[in-house]
């Protein structure tokens, strides 16, 4: 009996031998897989049936918040969003802000006493701040959406009705592939977030999720850097923690702006040969930070891309057609390989094709 | 007499002893990790732009100014140097100056609207920062801007001494010039007695608008350096990162003004005070602990030199 159980222990441990390193070979094969998938041009996947824009939006107003003027990001999606309704032949207006929540509710009390049938919350301006003047505009009838502000997993915030979401989940996912890929599975990465903005939870989750089933070997520590703080804090985090850890590999700030104080921090310390950055959003000159060897990868969107999207999904909502959680805008990878697809310097809409353009056109029934 | 005393002497090195002392908790609790060359060239090099940008400060302070436009000349002149080498394409050598300049002439715009419209400088500058702010949002579009000519970057971080980067001898070169300037110099002196009272000052022959005209400048040009460095340091330039380090450097100075000459806002107190916090903020990052704590240290060391500052020196004036 007791040499049956010795049998079986050893036979145990010959199978975690073998499964072991070949469930390790999977992680890092599935990583390298969605790596490659990511690094094309993508394709146009419509997010929903076509419709007759123009003849469903004659008539209505669509206006939007966009959480700050002054971020070049939002304001380039909020003004083609513009252009775009100007084509379809229905008023939009963008309410100008500095980002403070008091011209936030400026602007959705602006809306809903001048007959404006939408509201869209853009790109980070967050209804929790205002949920009250939310719920007045609701009941004066003009729906209130978020676009650009949740991730596909997450619930439409403070009682909106509807928040058309970016897969944040995914570029989480592939900023742990791109280390787990890039270091064979031996990711020992110091990961930067900022909590306070919704999208952080749905990016770490991704991320988190994809160290754990892909790469458990893999070690990566969290840090919180509230975005005021980034100025100050993020040299001294990253430099501490190059300090305390010699072997560490990647930085990974989940929001690209946060990188041109990782990168000093680096170069002080003499790892720029050994500590390498991935980071997420495509900002124009984060790309050019690829460029110039900084930085390694950098996940991207292309702007109008989201204008079309958020745009696309707005009007269902006002047309009574199936709301869209998913936007489809896609994402794609950027490093040393594809960096010259995106102009120099950079811009923020080079580098993913104009598939969308024609694919919108053709949802909205306005091709020719 | 008294700069002879034991307790005098205990007030002047006091936060020398407890900066010693903080590093010996952090190298007991880390020798492996906080005690080495590399961490403390780290701790050296990073922080040279906060240095000057106090050291910048301490000049009107001690004529009885505040500079609060500081950081923002800072930002502006950053983003002044990162478009001018990213996207004009001018040589560093050519920037310099242009940057310099423009750090002076915001001083004068400063002095100018103080002395001769007599508002407080708190005000002025406070306006005058925030336009500049508004102006740096427009030239840059609110972008950051990379692609700076990597020769910057060389001369502020990549070439080194004893292994620590270059920007910090530039800040130990200017807490040395300021140091002169304010001790040995009869600038220095009238811009003391302008600090502890103007009236004072001018019927003992100080010409007070000149010399804080001056303070003003040479707080502008401070300014200026510190934003060179800026863009040297990150080799792109944000619109809004060098505002956040107006508190620490006011908190910096304020802190310096309690050791080496009590009292008084001093260049080698200020540089005693960045380096102070700042390893205090290393070697918590060393030890893993979360940024909020970073916050608490910061108000929290700053608060307590100035208590105790304040307990030896009212304790002296009882005895008297």
């Amino acid at each position: 009996m007791k040499k049956n159980i010795e049998l079986l222990g050893v036979a145990s441990l010959f199978v975690l031998a073998a499964v072991l390193p070949s469930a390790a070979q999977e992680g890092l094969e599935q990583a390298r897989q969605n790596i490659e998938t990511y690094s094309g041009i993508p394709e146009f996947t419509a997010p929903g049936e076509p419709f007759d824009a123009k003849a469903c939006m004659a008539g209505k107003k669509i206006f939007t918040i966009p959480a700050s003027s002054s971020i070049p990001f939002v304001k380039t999606i909020s003004e083609h969003k513009g252009e775009l309704a100007a084509e379809l032949g229905f008023e939009h207006m963008e309410w100008e802000n500095q980002g403070n929540p008091t011209q936030w509710i400026q602007g959705i009390e602006h809306a809903t006493n001048n007959g404006f049938d939408l509201v869209s919350l853009l790109a980070g301006a967050d209804p929790r701040f205002f949920e009250p003047q939310v719920a007045q505009a609701q009941a004066a009838g003009v729906k209130v959406v978020t676009s650009h502000l949740t991730g596909l997993e997450q619930e439409p915030p403070a009682g909106v009705d509807a928040a058309t979401a970016i897969d944040y989940r995914k570029a989480g996912e592939l900023m742990a592939d791109w280390t787990i890929a890039q270091t064979e599975g031996k990711t020992n990465a110091l990961v930067l977030v900022s909590n306070e903005a919704l999208s952080t939870d749905s990016i770490v989750s991704g991320l988190t999720e994809a160290f754990e089933t892909r790469c458990p070997d893999c070690e990566y520590e969290i840090v919180n850097v509230p975005i005021t703080d980034w100025a100050t804090r993020i040299q001294p985090t990253v430099a501490g923690a190059l300090q305390a850890n010699a072997d560490l590999n990647y930085v990974i700030p989940i929001y690209d702006s946060m990188s041109s104080f990782v990168t000093p921090a680096i170069a002080i310390a003499g790892r720029g040969e050994s500590v390498k950055v991935a980071t997420f959003n495509g900002t124009p000159f984060v790309l050019d930070l690829i460029r110039a060897g900084d930085v390694e990868m950098d996940i991207g969107e292309n702007l109008d891309w989201i204008a079309h999207a958020m745009l696309d999904a707005e009007m269902r909502l006002l047309c009574d057609l199936e709301p869209i959680r998913d936007s489809k805008v896609p994402l794609r990878i950027f490093s040393a390989a594809n960096i010259e697809e995106v102009g120099n310097p950079a811009d923020a809409a080079l580098g993913y094709g104009d598939a969308y353009v024609e694919g919108f056109r053709k949802l909205w029934m306005v091709s020719e | 007499m008294r700069e002879k005393s034991i307790g005098y002497q205990f007030e002047r090195f006091g936060l020398v002893l407890v900066w010693v002392a903080v590093i010996a908790i952090f190298a007991l609790m880390r020798p492996d990790t906080f005690l080495t060359w590399s961490n403390f060239s780290s701790i050296f090099g990073s922080e040279a732009v906060l240095v000057i940008v106090t050291l910048g400060l301490i000049i009107p302070l001690t004529a009885g100014d505040f500079d609060l436009s500081i950081a923002q000349t800072l930002t502006f002149v950053s983003m002044l140097t990162a478009i001018l080498s990213a996207r004009v394409g001018l040589p560093i050598e050519a920037i310099v100056p242009i940057a310099l300049l423009a750090g002076a002439a915001i001083g004068v715009v400063n002095g100018s609207i103080t002395l001769f419209f007599r508002v407080h400088s708190l005000i002025v500058t406070l306006g005058v920062g925030t336009f500049l702010h508004g102006i740096t949002l427009w030239m840059s579009d609110s972008q950051t801007i990379s692609g700076v000519e990597r020769t910057l970057m060389n001369w502020v971080i990549i070439h080194r001494m004893f292994g620590i980067p270059i920007s910090f001898y530039y800040a130990i070169a200017l807490a040395l010039i300021i140091w002169y300037a304010l001790a040995y110099t009869t600038f220095g002196q009238q811009l003391l007695f302008t600090g502890r009272g103007r009236e004072v000052g001018r019927l003992t022959g100080v010409a007070v608008g000149r010399v804080r005209m001056t303070a003003f400048i040479a707080s502008g040009v401070m300014g200026a350096i510190a934003g060179i460095l800026y863009t040297g340091t990150t080799g792109s330039a944000n619109p809004n990162s060098g505002t956040s380090l107006l508190l620490p450097a006011f908190a910096a100075a304020f802190l310096g003004a309690t050791c080496i000459k009590p009292g008084r806002f001093n260049a080698w107190g200020s540089v005693v005070a960045v380096y102070f916090l700042v390893t205090g903020i290393n070697g918590l990052s060393v030890l893993g602990f979360r940024t909020y704590v970073h916050d608490l240290f910061y108000g929290g060391a700053l608060v307590l030199a100035v208590m105790v500052s304040q307990l030896v020196s009212g304790r002296k004036e009882r005895t008297l």
